[in-house]
This record gives C-alpha cells, structure tokens and sequence, in this order.
C-alpha cells in the first residue's frame, strides 16, 4: 500500500502545473470562453510540443510510453487551471478507444496525428435523450453497399465546432447495448452540420446533425453490433479521468475560498476565524481529500488491472457530489463578492453542471453501482 | 502509488478469519461497545482477550520486549479491520490499555513502570485493563480546565476531585488519569500531570452512569483523598498536556481503519438483508445503499492514507479529526438508512436482541442509538472541525 507519487510521476505534475500557470492564467479562460474555437491554437501546439497528447501511446505512436495515472495527474492540473481546451475529448475520451480497438490501420493513421496535435477528435454519444444509458442511442446507421449512412442528431458534443474528426456512437441493431456500432467519422463529411449550443460553462458544446453522411465500412471502430464494448471502455477511462479534472477543480476552489476567508475581514477580524466558516471549510476539505483517493485507487485498479467499474462509477457519484457542494459552499463564503464575474470562484462553480453529466451523472452511476453490490458476496467464514 | 496489500497482511488477514471461525459463535455479530455492560458478556470479551494475546496479535505494535510484535503499522491496521468487521470482543482491555496507556509508557514511563503494567495489559489479564480519566463535569471540549488535583505530600500524591464520562471504570484494575499538581501553573496546560491509580484505592467513589439505551458503559468515579505513591507519576510532572498530545496524535491515527471495518459489516448485513427481503429491487433503496457504499469507501481510503503517512514516520496533525468527523458522518448516514430498512423493526431494543422479533441481531439500532454519542465521545465533531481549520487549513485559531 502506497500512496506515494514517483520522481517521474512528480515531475509530470510540477511540469503541467508550471506550464498551466504561465499559458493559462484566469484572463485566458475568461477570453477563450468569449473565442468562438473556445481553444488557443498556440498553446494546443505548445502542449503537443512538450509531448502531452501522447503521453499513453507507445513510441510507435509518436507517444511517450506513459499510463492512465501519468494522464489523470495532468488532467487534474487541467481541472484546476480550467483549462479550456479539446484535450479532454481528444485524448480522454477519444485516443484512448482508438489505441484499445482500432486495427492497425486506424492506429498508424490517427494516434500520431493526435501525439503531434495535428488532429482534434471528439466523441458524439449522447443525444437529445441525454443519457447515457445504451437505449439512448438512436442515430441510425444503415448499411448500403461498402458504406454505412448515418443519420440523426448527437447533443453534448464537446468541441465538435473545431474537431477534425468524431467518434460517432450509432444504432445499427436493436434496441439497447446490442446493436450498437461505433463510427470514426471526418467531421468535414458531407451531411455533419455543426451547432455550438449556449452552455454556462462556455465550454463548446454542440449539437451535431448527421443527414445521410456517408462512412466507409472500414471506418468502423472495433466490431459492427459491439460498439457498447468501445462505449463502457470509454465510460469507464473517461469517467475516471473526468473525475480527475472535477478533483482538480474542487481542490482548486477550496484553496481559492480557504485563501479569501484568510483575507476578508469583518468584525475586525478574518472570517477565517469564525467557526461558521471554519467548520464549512474543513467538511470541504475532509470531501476533497476523500474523493482524491477514491479516484486515484480507481485510476491505479485500471493500471493493475484489477476489477475497475465499482470504483470508477463510486468516484463519479462522488466527484458529481463533491464538486458541486464545492461550488456552492464557496460561494456562500464569499459573500456577494462572490456572485459576480470578476471573481474566479464563479468560474469554478459555472463547469459544476457540465462535469456533473458529462461520463454519467450521479443516478447513472449509482444504479451502477447498486448492480456491482448485487452481485456482491460478502467475506465468509 | 500502489492500492494493494502485500501477502504479509494477506495472510495475517486470513489467520484472524481463521481464530474468528474458530473462536467465535457462528454469526456472530456485536453493536458496538456493548461489551463493557453485561457480566457475561464482559467475560467472554476476557476470555477471548487472552486467545488474542497467545496468538500475539492483542498489542502487536508493541515491542517484543513488553509483550508485542513489533508488527507493522499496515499489519496492525489489517488486524484492527478485522476486529471491526467480524466485531471481535476484548480487543481494547477496557478502552485505553492497548490503545494509548501502554504505548504512552513506552514513550514516557520509567522501566519499572513498563516492567510492571504492559506485560498484564499484553497478556489480557484482567488486570491489565484501564479505564482514562480525562473529562470532568466541567471540563469536555475544554481538556484543560480540569480541576482534580494531585498535591504532593510526602511520597505520596493526595488525588481529590471527579472524573465524569469513564469508560469501563467499573471493569478496570487502574485509571490513567490525568490530574492539576500544579494549580498555580501560568497556563492551564502546564500544570498538568498523568499519573496511574489502582482503582481498589481507599476513596475512590465508581458510580454507573447508564445510557439512554439502557447500556452501562461509563460512569462517574470520585476522588477523596485518593493516596497513590509518587512513583505513579508518568513522565515529567507538569508536562502531562505535552505527553498526551504526542501519544494521543499517533494512536489515533489508527482508529479509522476499526470504523471502517465495522461499518464495511454492517453495510455488507444491510446489503444481505436488502436482497433477502426483496427490497433490493426498490430503485430507492437500491440507491441508498449505493451511497452507503461509496461512504464506506471513502472512509477506507482516508483512515488507509493516514496510516501510510505514519508509516513514513509523519506523525499526522489533521488527519484524524478529518477520518473521525467523517467516519461519525458516514455512520449517522449508515444507522439512518439501516433503521430505514429495518421499517417498523427498527423499533426493537438492542439490548434484548435475542428477542424472536429482532432483525441482523439489533446491530442496526444499536448504532442507531449509539452514533450520537460516537460524534461526541473522544473529542466532537465540532471540536475535530476546529483543528482541522487550524491545522490543516492553517485558518487562526478560533477558541
């Protein structure tokens, strides 16, 4: 047992921190939420530069051989800087399924043009339903010939408005987790109308209206009807590595508001000092630290692979939970000050909202929850 | 980063599930501590205290000289989550022997002091179990306002005075008290003294204090004229305060990981239950247990980090009042949703579990009624917050 970091794993998180702090400060969040890319195209290429889009791939890939820890530690710096950009879709919810289904076509043709950040990739899963759930999926994927004709609509789709390509999550079969297929779709084919819709975050995400595009057949990611196999795994790593950005800027907001209880003074004295304020403070950080290693232990299970779901869909619920209590309380402690949008901890409490749904929110995974303890036998005797 | 036991604490788990097989009655399962209150449930607790102690395992961080192991703090962490889960009586001797007196005398006690008491409380023998006095009518949160002096005279200490709130103290051969020996001291806290007290002394007074319940755990013990020889006094006279925080900060350390095992049981009972009666299937209850779980969980994760931190001889400053509050948080919530399965069983009185009526052995009312009392006792809730501001968040002090 060991929740230590090693010397490498220590300077990743020194070196993404640093980077962070310089490149993106809160003025840039601010003004990329204002940018119609809602990225910074010099820093993507600086990122690309100093090798994080690769950091899971092997060298093959142009990567640089690291694991989902490695990754989950930098997206946490992610979280806390607010760092708008489509990293997160890119490598964490799409580079990932590619390098564990894609045949080696696939990976040869996509995973270097992501390590070097010549390729911006998202995922199209969910749609008006908005759920996660396998039934929610109703974008009609219809055989003809060596092609597939998509069609429908996809909402949620972060960074869609800059992507180059989408993992386009269809029906091709039935009606729940059999039957699905998943796409690698050129997001300049013909037919992709792209929309990006009003969210607090400004955080670009889109709809997305597929009318007859047209796919080739080998453009299929893993296997025609089992796409919910490519699905969960993503469920499964994105929702970790989200949970990661949620811990990020949770930790974040709480040192944000623990710095202004230090400052702000009343009666003569920092509010810091009354235990009104104290005792929220402390609850926040006993939450913060108890969902750090929840969703580290579940980051380090994938790593071993060890059995992952129960832990990852507990740190999601949690992650949902935290954050959100987070954002609130903070608020609340900063006083009017707080609820405006000169101040930064509003920034923080705006994403709640987006984080909370994005990889499923709190009842999705509590029901998944419910199923692993169904299936659970206690120790006996 | 690594979140697995290696096959040294593997095989120490299986060994206690081995003994609790062995020693314990089939389906046993205890609230917790009862087992201070009934005579014969209290021998049975000594009685399995002394199995514990042959196999090495009742004070198994201790050195091999006083009668431990020498075990790692990941071993002893191991064998404490058993106790909890599998609920095995006569861990504690009391409630401070294992847990803070003996350790205390190994950091601060002369050699003869640790010759003589931590072989009894090694070897489970009656006695070797203590009671602690501490809290005093008025002196709860605020420790060191207490009153009862010890005053010289001689080669005697005169103890006079009341102690409130004392566990066990009608099951204990001693008290670990601590005491005023100098009243004039310029601050509260440097006047204080610890000092051991044969509870058969001429003037002591034990009288039950019983809980709403109807449990008797604690009680309230009087001093008059109390004469213990000088030689009782542990460490330096008038640095008592600063013993207590240095011990009582490592041993606490440890206390996280026996409520989660307790807790992980009860949860595993209420899954169980759940599934057996058909109420699994309600999305509700279903969803409540899930959150239980995740609780659960979450305090596993933080009483594990605290005790990897003392492992890298970090002695913890926050980290146990973060465990305590939210292990007293997860335990509300436990109790609350247990009863709110149980239904209308819920009414059922724990201490008459045998009743044919009774449902999961009234564990579930049982920490029902006790949660409450586990947020105050050993410091509050609100108290545990106060140091986690100050310490942890470096807020200024606020009291």
């Amino acid at each position: 047992m060991d929740f230590g970091f090693s010397k490498d794993r220590k300077m990743i998180q020194k070196s993404v921190k640093e980077f962070l702090e310089k490149e993106c400060p809160k003025e840039k969040v601010r003004e990329l939420e204002e940018d119609d890319t809602g990225f910074d195209s010099e820093m993507w290429e600086k990122m690309a530069e100093l090798g994080w889009m690769g950091i899971v791939f092997p060298e093959e890939y142009d990567g640089t051989e690291g694991d989902i820890i490695d990754l989950m530690l930098m997206i946490e710096e992610m979280g806390k800087a607010l760092l708008p950009s489509p990293f997160f879709p890119t490598i964490a919810l799409c580079s990932l399924p590619i390098l564990e289904f894609g045949n080696s076509e696939q990976r040869k043709d996509f995973l270097p043009q992501i390590a070097n950040g010549n390729a911006i990739f998202t995922l199209a899963l969910t749609e008006p339903s908005a759920t996660f759930e396998a039934s929610g999926v109703k974008l009609s994927a219809t055989s003809d010939g060596d092609w597939y004709v998509l069609s429908g609509t996809k909402l949620f789709v972060p960074y869609a408005n800059v992507a180059d390509y989408l993992l386009v999550v269809a029906r091709t079969d039935g009606e729940n987790e059999d039957g699905i297929t998943v796409f690698i779709v050129n997001a300049k084919s013909p037919g992709v109308k792209v929309e990006v819709i009003p969210t607090t975050a400004h955080d670009k995400q889109c709809e997305v209206i597929f009318e007859d595009v047209r796919i080739p057949k080998e453009n299929v990611l893993g296997e025609v009807d089992k796409g919910w196999d490519v699905v969960n795994y993503i469920l499964q790593r994105g929702g970790v590595l989200k949970c990661a950005e949620m811990l990020g800027a949770a930790q974040a907001a709480l040192d944000i508001s623990t710095e202004y209880a230090k400052q702000r003074i009343q009666f003569k004295r920092p509010i810091g000092s009354f235990q009104a304020i104290q005792h929220k403070l402390a609850d926040m950080l006993t939450d913060v630290e108890g969902l750090r290693y929840l969703v580290y232990s579940a980051a380090w299970n994938i790593c071993d692979g060890s059995p992952s779901d129960l832990q990852i869909s507990m740190a999601k619920v949690k992650a949902n939970e935290v954050y959100q209590k987070i954002g609130i309380e903070s608020i609340k402690i900063h006083g009017a000050i707080g609820f405006t949008r000169e101040q930064d901890i509003g920034l923080y409490h705006l994403r709640t909202k987006a984080s909370g749904f994005c990889m499923g929110d709190s009842d999705f995974h509590r029901e998944r929850v419910a199923i692993e303890l169904e299936n659970y036998q206690p120790p006996k005797l | 980063m690594d979140f697995k036991f290696g096959e040294k604490e593997e095989q120490l788990r299986r060994e206690i599930r081995e003994f609790v097989k062995e020693e314990l009655p089939p389906g046993w399962l205890t609230a917790m501590l009862e087992e201070e209150s009934r005579d014969e449930d209290w021998e049975f607790a000594m009685s399995i205290a002394k199995k514990l102690s042959k196999r090495g395992w009742l004070t198994m961080s201790w050195p091999e000289e006083y009668g431990g192991k020498g075990a790692s703090l990941w071993e002893q962490a191991i064998y404490l989550e058993e106790v909890g889960y599998w609920g095995i009586p006569g861990t504690s001797m009391g409630v401070s022997g294992v847990a803070w007196v003996g350790p205390s005398l190994i950091l601060f006690g002369t050699d003869e002091q640790k010759e003589k008491y931590l072989p009894q409380i090694a070897s489970g023998e009656p006695d070797g179990v203590w009671c602690t006095g501490y809290s005093e009518p008025d002196a709860g949160s605020d420790f060191a306002n207490i009153r009862t002096t010890a005053i010289k005279e001689g080669d005697e200490y005169v103890i006079n005075g009341q102690k409130i709130w004392t566990s066990a103290a009608h099951r204990a051969r001693w008290m670990w008290i601590a005491v005023v020996t100098d009243p004039d001291a310029p601050k509260k806290h440097q006047g204080i003294s610890t000092i051991v007290v044969d509870m058969k002394s001429e003037g002591i007074t034990v009288n039950p204090l019983v809980n709403y319940t109807g449990y008797h755990i604690f009680n309230e013990v009087f001093f008059d004229e109390v004469r213990v020889p000088c030689e009782n006094l542990v460490g330096e006279e008038n640095k008592g305060w600063y013993q207590l925080m240095r011990s009582l900060g490592y041993e606490r350390g440890s206390v996280g990981v026996g409520a989660f095992g307790y807790g992980k049981r009860i949860l595993d009972e209420l899954i169980t239950y759940a599934k057996e009666t058909g109420l699994f299937k309600n999305p509700e209850i279903r969803h409540k247990l899930a959150d239980r779980a995740i609780d659960i969980e979450t305090a596993k994760m933080l009483a594990y980090q605290t005790i990897w931190k003392m492992s890298k001889n970090v002695i913890p400053v926050y980290e146990p009042s973060r465990d305590k509050v939210f292990n007293d948080i997860v335990t509300e919530r436990l109790a609350i949703t247990g009863t709110e399965l149980m239904g209308g069983y819920a009414q059922l009185d724990p201490l008459q579990r045998d009743s044919r009526w009774t449902k999961l052995k009234g564990c579930v009312e049982g920490l029902y009624w006790l949660f409450p009392g586990i947020a105050i006792a050993a410091g509050t809730d609100e108290i545990e917050r106060n140091i986690i501001a100050q310490f942890g968040l470096k807020l200024p002090k606020s009291y």
